[in-house]
């Protein structure tokens, strides 16, 4: 275990900077904290509660470059008459991998427990057969120090679901306040040589603390007959449709994946993945217009089956890392714990 | 990273197009340097350049690897470019992908398919390959359902499969001219020998598929023997987009396209 005054944390960013590592931290614009890359004179801010995104938005990127092909396709009417010219064979002859391997390694300082389990949900997900090969790439040789947390606001549900505690392999550096200063403990060797540089070694063990919590919720109902069956319609009356709870969902990942091209030179075609939020029409709908979730209702019941039931028959681990994200960003403070939990107290 | 990347397509030249009806075309396509190995009931990712992708279903016979065939109905922006393709054109296929209907434990039973729609695309793997295998099926029958006469396709290669199987068409929507079958599928399972070890493999719309399931229920069909091809939408093919997901939490891009009856809920199913 070690001992270091906030000062001396602030100076890991660097240490890893200076091991080849792109720094993600939280920082501070306006009123609200995001993880974002830091430079020179970023102050990195660790007494917060909730982030505005997420390290999915990182490993997972929106508007992700798959490749770029070369397309001899001509646009007669963009979108009714495509030719494809027979005397070159345009697209996959031309198709160029264009991704080259991220140049730096990531690591994420300073994200809450929560926030590093989602990495682990992601995981399962994108590295499951066949690993999606940009993920892969992307969280390869990752550095993860993370910052424990005293306390939750009213929307954490972390203590309920067990993801204040690290998952084994999702952290190389665990801290937390104590008093006026921190104190850390190395996970992996690496976190250990990063820590020596900065902290005072010191005897006793890292303490195990369970977060106070505002509110405390114990889940009842999260199966898919419960979730189908509760009647939420007066609970999504108010559901503004805006996607908010996906878009800062640490662990949704659901995506698009679209060709793009300007119409300038439209031989230029790149393949791109962006972002689908489940809380849209169009997430389920097929040809012929066939909408498989048609309702508010449905979706946000959607969304909480693949959260819950769905994720832990096919990854056999809870999608919901209880961050609180989608209720605090919620303008219609929609409360999924309504619906699957019930208050203890 | 290329060689291994799931999302990269390879290249696939159109050789032939055929008209099947008013909004259905069938593209015969040359797989450029390379085989795939099927099995009825899978389907590839096509690509084409500048427009997208789009889920379809392998309908050739497994026999051939070198080329493969698809059916493509044209119902939004990608299909409709698709029916303007000319052979030589070159598109992008990524695949086999899904899981395909249980080939060899339909060897030596009786197989009944059923098709609504462009649904018999789905099937129509499945069936050149029993056509192709015949010793080795029972009884074979497929239950065609379409609205108009002019909905019919495949009907050159239905010549050809009724001196093997038994076909059955009906229409919905016939014509005073219409000399076969009227009505939907539904009306016309009593007209089959159902046996209780037989096998059912069915593609159609969702609420069709779910209630063809419930009448083959009632008629004391077992579910583990009844297999449906599902439609969702789809975007990366290999579990990773969460599209394609359905009721129960299975993906069909992966754990299907066809499934178990007995596998899903007729929620899934249907709409
Ligand atoms: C496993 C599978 C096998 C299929 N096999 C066949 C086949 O053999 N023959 C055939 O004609 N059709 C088949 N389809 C349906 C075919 O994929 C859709 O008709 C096609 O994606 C529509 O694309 P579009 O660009 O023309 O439509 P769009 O203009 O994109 O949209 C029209 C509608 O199609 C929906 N859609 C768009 N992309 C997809 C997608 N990737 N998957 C599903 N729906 C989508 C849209 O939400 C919209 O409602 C299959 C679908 C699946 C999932
Ligand atoms: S954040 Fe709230 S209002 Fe917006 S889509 Fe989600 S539930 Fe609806
Ligand atoms: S569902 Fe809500 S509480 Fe759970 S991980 Fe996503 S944003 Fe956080
Ligand atoms: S199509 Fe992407 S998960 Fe099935």
């Amino acid at each position: 275990m070690y001992d270091l005054s906030e000062e001396d944390l602030q100076k890991i960013p660097a240490i890893l900077q200076g091991l080849g590592y792109e720094v993600i931290a939280p920082l501070k614009f306006n009123q609200a904290v995001k993880l974002a890359p830091i430079n020179a004179d970023s102050k990195i801010e660790l007494d917060y509660i909730r982030l505005m995104n997420s390290p999915r938005d990182f490993l997972l990127p929106n508007r992700e470059t798959l490749f770029k092909y070369r397309s001899t396709a001509t646009i007669t009417s963009y979108g009714l008459k495509i030719r494809f010219p027979t005397v070159e064979g345009p697209c996959p002859a031309g198709i160029s991998p264009e991704y080259s391997s991220q140049k730096k390694k990531l690591a994420f300082f300073g994200i809450h427990p929560c926030i590093a389990n989602s990495i682990r949900y992601l995981d399962r997900v994108m590295l499951s057969d066949p690993p999606d090969p940009y993920y892969s790439d992307r969280r390869k040789d990752m550095f993860l120090a993370v910052l424990e947390c005293d306390e939750g606001d009213e929307y954490c549900l972390c203590k309920t679901l067990g993801s204040y505690k690290v998952a084994k392999g999702y952290a190389d550096i665990l801290m937390r306040k104590s008093g006026n200063r921190y104190i850390a403990k190395p996970m992996t060797p690496l976190g250990e040589t990063v820590l020596k540089q900065v902290g005072k070694e010191i005897s006793g063990d890292y303490p195990k603390i369970v977060p106070r919590m505002k509110k405390e919720y114990e889940i009842t109902n999260a199966d898919e007959s419960s979730i189908d069956s509760k009647d939420a319609s007066e609970t999504v009356k108010s559901c503004t449709l805006c996607c908010a709870c996906t878009v800062t969902c640490p662990t949704c990942y659901c995506n698009d994946i679209e060709d793009r091209f300007s119409l300038v030179d439209p031989s230029n075609v790149e393949r791109a993945r962006t972002r689908m939020s489940c809380q849209r029409r169009c997430y389920s709908m097929i040809a012929g217009g066939t909408t498989f979730l048609k309702s508010k209702e449905d979706r946000f019941k959607w969304r909480l089956k693949h959260k819950f039931p769905f994720s832990i028959n096919s990854f056999r681990l809870v999608g919901c890392v209880g961050c609180g994200s989608c209720i605090a960003n919620c303008p219609a403070r929609i409360d999924f714990r309504d619906h699957i939990a019930r208050s203890v107290d | 990273m290329s060689l291994t990347n799931p999302y990269l397509p390879r290249q696939v030249t159109v050789n032939a197009v055929k008209n099947e009806s008013l909004e259905t075309k069938t593209l015969r396509l040359k797989l450029q340097n390379w085989s795939m190995s099927f099995v009825p009931g899978q389907f590839v990712q096509l690509l084409l350049p500048g427009v997208g992708e789009a889920p379809f279903c392998i309908a050739s016979s497994p026999s051939d690897q070198r080329h493969i065939e698809i059916t493509i109905m044209r119902r939004g922006m990608l299909t409709n470019a698709a029916h303007y393709l000319r052979p030589g054109d070159a598109l992008g296929v990524r695949g086999p992908l899904g899981r395909p209907f249980p080939i060899d434990q339909f060897e030596g039973k009786d197989l009944l398919i059923i098709a609504t729609g462009i649904g018999i695309a789905a099937l129509k793997s499945l069936i050149e390959h029993v056509v192709g295998n015949r010793s080795k099926y029972g009884e074979v029958t497929l239950l065609y359902g379409a609205r108009f006469p002019e909905d019919l396709v495949y009907r050159e290669d239905m010549k050809h499969w009724s001196s093997s199987i038994k076909i059955i068409v009906t229409l919905s929507k016939a014509t005073p001219e219409w000399q076969g079958l009227r009505g939907r599928v539904t009306d016309h399972l009593h007209e089959i020998n159902l046996k209780d070890d037989m096998n059912i493999a069915i593609c159609g719309s969702p609420t069709v598929m779910a209630s063809i399931v419930q009448s083959l229920s009632l008629l004391g069909i077992n579910k583990e023997r009844i297999f449906v091809s599902l439609e969702r939408h789809m975007k990366c093919g290999i579990g990773k987009c969460a599209r394609c997901l359905i009721a129960g939490g299975k993906m069909v891009c992966k754990d299907g396209p066809v499934f178990k009856a007995s596998e899903i809920s007729l929620e899934a199913i249907g709409e």
